[in-house]
């Protein structure tokens, strides 16, 4: 007797295709938006087989806070800070290359203290940022002393940033015509005597990190991104020089006074690995480290006592256009493309991200990698979220 | 799969593992040093605090008497987080002055700042013109609700913070 129950021979599973097969093997894992190795709030979907992904997927948008819009209803003065929160890691070249934006509309002239203050505060600030980005990097891949040791020299910087500026992360220093406050004499030795510490941990760090063996071995050959790929992308900083093409705007483009300083451009040569790799990325930053010492020893002989304010009107209108200016940021060109339409807010303020392109590149290195060389990945194009979403 | 690591011959296996014993002792003697050569770095925080720097923006206090009330600060506010009201004198109220001597023409009936809105970024206290509106050096002011960050400085126990917050 047939019970009601029974409904006949279950359906016998066909498989139609040998791709159908493979993808039901791969496994969906998302990685973040919490998670330590995404530096912030990257959601990356990964789809392993096994422990080799398959495909990645950048999801953003989880630290979006509206900046662009929300500066169209601000005075210049008051996006100054909220440029800021752009990089949070490198706000005082956020600062400025928005400052230069309105600079440049506006047509003032910067007193050559201001502008020397400038390249001091941008150069201190790469080194702070690059120290970080040692610091997480080497935390990524389980190194947790180099951590550390980064964050007892960028407290150095930290420090100065906050006697001078007032605040320790979003200074709000660089303005419209200059700088906020003077360095004191007493600063300046501090820095130069910060220049001769960080050189002697500099090398500290290449023998603790960059030439350990277990660290060549995660970074080397890990992660290869071709000059060509960089091209296509549009990756600049770092990534770009990593994969050794020896593009710097501060060297192609000069904007400011950097035509008057001394410095090499690093590039990714392949003493480990090959150009394009982690390692390669990770030691232009480290490289660079010591040339920003170099600029800042430059700027602590050429400062000379001066005004650090230019003229500027009391309430800021630009004249009607729009202007594209961008600046060498730690982690690649920051754009800022300001329109106005002659009113006391601006039209239009887009931001060019550098992080925003370079995580645009992951889905196309990912494919074939571990998923702990993926991490390394992640931690070696060095990306902060507050700008890729902004 | 041309990431995955090779293995070569057995000479490439034993080099590789004594540089990786001898980078790694390198790495571990540079750790060393800092059990007696390096000084701690970190300090012990509610028992001992770090000096502010003179420049530094903790929470924004206003003194009431040197006020005002142009509403300068809350205007270049960028995240308008600053409420100001205030009324004409009645006739033959004698009009005070300012420490710096300016007069005090209108009667500043509300001022209120919305410390957890507030972005410390400074611009309020640079356009002040009788510099009433400073950052003070007071960083530890956590509450329970968001509703007690917002700080009315005419009320009289925001005022008694004067004498324990104003820099000196």
């Amino acid at each position: 007797m047939q019970s009601k129950w029974d409904i006949g021979e279950p359906e016998k599973p066909t498989i139609n295709t040998e791709t159908e097969q493979l993808k039901s093997d791969l496994l969906t894992l998302n990685m973040g938006p919490q998670h330590p190795a995404t530096h912030g709030v990257l959601r990356l979907e990964i789809w392993t087989d096994s422990e080799i992904v398959a495909h990645a997927i950048p999801h953003l948008g989880y630290l979006h806070r509206c900046m662009e819009k929300h500066a169209e209803n601000l005075d210049y003065r008051g996006i100054i800070p909220f440029v800021d929160r752009l990089d949070y890691l490198a706000a005082m070249n956020m600062e400025w290359t928005y400052v230069a934006a309105v600079e440049k509309m506006l047509g003032t002239e910067v007193p050559r203290r201001a502008e020397l203050l400038r390249i001091l505060v941008a150069e201190l600030q790469r080194i702070a940022s690059h120290l970080m980005a040692f610091g997480t990097y080497a935390l990524d891949l389980g190194a947790f002393t180099p951590f550390l040791y980064a964050f007892d020299e960028r407290e150095k910087i930290l420090r100065l940033f906050e006697e001078v500026s007032g605040a320790r992360l979003l200074y709000n220093y660089v303005w419209v015509g200059g700088v906020w406050n003077d360095w004191t004499d007493e600063q300046l030795v501090r820095v130069a005597q910060f220049c001769d510490v960080m050189e002697e941990e500099a090398k500290k760090y290449n023998e603790l990190v960059s030439k350990n063996k277990i660290f060549v071995e995660r970074t080397a050959n890990v992660g290869v991104f071709t000059v060509e790929d960089c091209l296509s992308y549009g990756a600049t900083g770092p990534v770009l020089r990593g994969s050794g093409m020896k593009w710097d705007l501060r060297k192609n483009k000069p904007y400011s006074l950097y035509s008057e300083f001394d410095f090499d451009v690093p590039v990714g040569e392949g003493e480990e690995g090959r150009p394009g790799d982690c390692w390669n990325r990770y030691m232009v930053r480290m490289k660079e480290v010591i040339q920003s010492i170099k600029i800042v020893r430059q700027v602590l002989e050429k400062l000379e006592p001066g005004p650090i304010m230019g003229k500027v009107p009391k309430i800021i209108k630009l004249p009607k256009g729009e202007v594209y200016v961008r600046h060498e940021c730690p982690r690649g060109e920051l754009g800022i493309h300001l329109v106005s339409e002659g009113e006391k807010q601006p039209f239009r303020l887009k931001v060019k991200s550098p992080c925003f392109t370079h995580v645009s590149m992951l889905p196309h290195v990912a494919p074939g990698q571990m998923i702990a060389d993926l991490v390394a990945t992640v931690g070696s194009i060095d990306i902060v979220l507050g700008e890729v979403d902004r | 799969m041309s990431t995955i690591h090779q293995t070569g011959s057995v000479k490439d296996y034993f080099c590789d593992l004594i540089s990786g014993i001898t980078t790694t002792a390198k790495g571990m003697w540079i750790t060393f040093k800092y059990v007696w050569a390096v000084k701690p770095v970190s300090i012990e925080y509610p028992e001992v605090r770090e000096v502010l720097p003179e420049r530094a923006r903790m929470r924004l206090f206003n003194d009431v008497q040197n006020c005002i009330s142009c509403t300068q600060c809350a205007m270049a506010c960028p995240v308008d987080c600053i409420y100001i009201a205030s009324e004409k004198r009645p006739e033959g109220e004698e009009i005070k002055k300012t420490s710096n001597g300016q007069p005090i023409r209108l009667k500043l009936t509300q001022f209120t700042i919305d410390t957890a809105l507030c972005c410390y970024c400074g611009l309020c206290t640079t356009v002040c013109p009788t510099e009433c509106l400073t950052h003070s050096h007071d960083y530890e002011f956590s509450q329970y609700t968001i509703d007690s960050m917002k700080y009315d400085y005419l009320a009289p126990d925001v005022i008694a913070w004067r004498d324990r917050i104003v820099k000196a």
